[in-house]
């Protein structure tokens, strides 16, 4: 069998989890620190399991963040898009992408974090890049020369037998287990990595929506019951539930 | 202007039709799964629906070429999708298609003149932002799932679709273990969180629980690093996702990759002693306290509520 040529996506992106929202609905990411997206460790472990039965692994990147991660878990040389921008158009992240695994070349398959914070970067990735493509992906390994992917589909799990090249966007179930230590970071940094421009690849930045701002979502806020008394908030409670008719 | 939704699932299907319905035109449903799942989009009440029945063994996604085809002939202003895996690939693949921006967490659509105006939250859904798409926009909605208007049930139309070949070949398929069937039809869930410091502790869930006749859940955590329950029991995004009546997190700081998975319960409880749990901005009730005294308070109101 020859040896794969897995290509794993990573993305680095301010973590909206600290992004700090005014009354009047702007956002400040100044205080935001890089983090790679929850699911790409996943992605590079089932990388690492596919590689394990004799492949190479090469990280793909756009933009800003830590160059070196994907060589710290397992990967040979990383290409980076360096001037690669965030956009809410996930289609146009996927074209740079596609651009990339393509600049790579004779991949077999292509891993990517099938992440929560754009679900649409997986899909656009594979549709621009014409190949058999699976989302929410829980594992994968190779049976012989078949590569056999396993999801939740509905009620149950499926083990789903994928023709190459293909697309997998996994989903992680777990924060990360078994992060490099800083033997594997020190020596990430010594491994190739590529450098590109969008020009470099024949792209232009796409401009097919324009964002007009960000509000407030009309949610209603919840009503908070204060629990130093305890049998009161529990009485408080119950009332309420009740006369919501869920209890 | 006009709209196509692709639907491998029946997820947020009112929320989907009631956002292609503000574009104004003609809605057509791509429907790829079993006949039921065509009838139920039709109910729902689209124009129309154009059904691919699954060969056996090919999962949805080895019809996304010839659906993208036929998104491609048609020429929709507007793709939607739920966030199932299956029915974003074939989005992804008539977006490609068309041509299409793709846009992901949407909210809201909207029509202005030649512009269509798309919500769709950011920073963790803490802001809904505005974008204007001037052409083409293939849309993951991710919003409210509302009641559609009142409409006859579209036509069902079976495609004759080609065979799909055997890039993707479904090998096994088992069906998820019984504790977790309880917990999704259950109506009402006591869910332990690692604010539960022992595992001895859980008794106060078990009583609870036992007082409402609810189900018992628990966050990944308390799954995967405690051990206290099986994944069978774990509410979360990559774990079971639930609808219950009422659903009482108990010592749950509420991450997103656990709040989504009861993102469509009826009444969402929160009792946590941290001000700043994350939970407590997206649940309906929140009781700001110490768990190991308002669980007992709350098991004694219900037994005296009967």
């Amino acid at each position: 069998m020859n040896p794969m040529k897995i290509v794993v996506v990573f993305k680095f992106l301010k973590n909206p989890e600290d992004a700090r929202v005014g009354s009047d609905g702007s956002v400040d990411w100044r205080g935001a620190k890089m983090a790679v997206s929850d699911d790409d460790p996943a992605a590079i472990q089932v990388a690492r399991n596919l590689a394990a039965a004799g492949g190479e692994i090469v990280g793909l990147t756009v933009g800003d963040g830590d160059a070196a991660w994907a060589a710290a878990r397992g990967a040979s040389s990383t290409v980076i898009v360096t001037d690669a921008q965030s956009n809410p158009d996930a289609a146009a992240t996927g074209a740079i992408l596609a651009a990339g695994v393509r600049r790579i070349g004779d991949a077999d398959v292509v891993l990517i974090g099938d992440s929560a914070w754009d679900y649409g970067v997986s899909v656009a990735l594979a549709s621009q890049l014409g190949w058999t493509a699976l989302a929410g992906v829980s594992s994968a390994t190779m049976d012989g020369d078949r590569l056999r992917a396993t999801r939740k589909f509905g009620d149950s799990t499926q083990v789903i037998e994928v023709a190459r090249p293909a697309v997998l966007a996994v989903f992680a179930s777990r924060a990360e287990q078994d992060a490099p230590g800083m033997k594997e970071v020190l020596a990430a940094r010594k491994k190739p990595q590529i450098k590109l421009t969008l020009a470099d690849l024949d792209l232009t930045p796409a401009d097919r929506v324009i964002s007009r701002g960000t509000k407030l979502p009309d949610t209603t806020a919840a009503r908070m019951i204060d629990g130093a008394d305890p049998a009161a908030a529990a009485t408080q409670l119950v009332t309420a539930l009740r006369a919501e008719g869920v209890l | 202007m006009e709209s196509w939704i692709i639907a491998t699932d029946t997820a947020r299907l009112g929320g989907i039709l009631t956002a292609a319905r503000q574009i104004g035109g003609h809605v057509t449903a791509a429907v790829v799964g079993p006949r039921s799942l065509a009838d139920a989009v039709a109910a729902a009440g689209p124009d129309h629906v154009r059904w691919y029945a699954c060969r056996d063994g090919a999962p949805p996604e080895a019809y996304a070429p010839q659906v993208a085809e036929a998104v491609q002939k048609a020429a929709p202003r507007v793709v939607l999708s739920s966030t199932a895996s299956a029915g974003r690939v074939l989005l992804g693949a008539a977006a490609a298609k068309l041509g299409a921006a793709v846009v992901s967490s949407v909210q809201t659509l909207a029509v202005e003149g030649d512009i269509v105006k798309v919500g769709r939250a950011a920073a963790q859904g803490k802001v809904i932002e505005t974008l204007d798409a001037a052409g083409a926009v293939a849309c993951i909605f991710d919003g409210e799932d509302v009641a559609p208007a009142a409409s006859q049930p579209a036509t069902v139309e079976e495609v004759r679709a080609e065979d799909p070949g055997d890039s993707l070949r479904v090998v096994e398929t088992s069906p998820d273990s019984g504790g977790s069937a309880g917990l999704r039809t259950a109506a009402r869930v006591v869910s332990a969180g690692l604010g539960i410091r022992a595992k001895g502790d859980l008794t106060l869930i078990q009583d609870l629980a036992a007082a409402l006749g609810a189900e018992i859940a628990c966050s990944l955590p308390v799954c995967d690093d405690m051990r206290w329950y099986g994944p069978e029991r774990v509410v979360g995004r990559t774990h079971n996702q639930i609808a219950p009546d009422l659903y009482i997190a108990v010592g749950i700081s509420g991450q997103p990759q656990h709040a989504v998975g009861v993102r469509d319960a009826k009444v969402v409880v929160v009792i946590n002693n941290d001000p700043k749990a994350t939970f407590f901005k997206i649940c309906d009730y929140g009781i700001l306290g110490d768990l190991y005294k308002v669980v007992p308070a709350l098991t004694e109101a219900l037994k005296q509520v009967g």
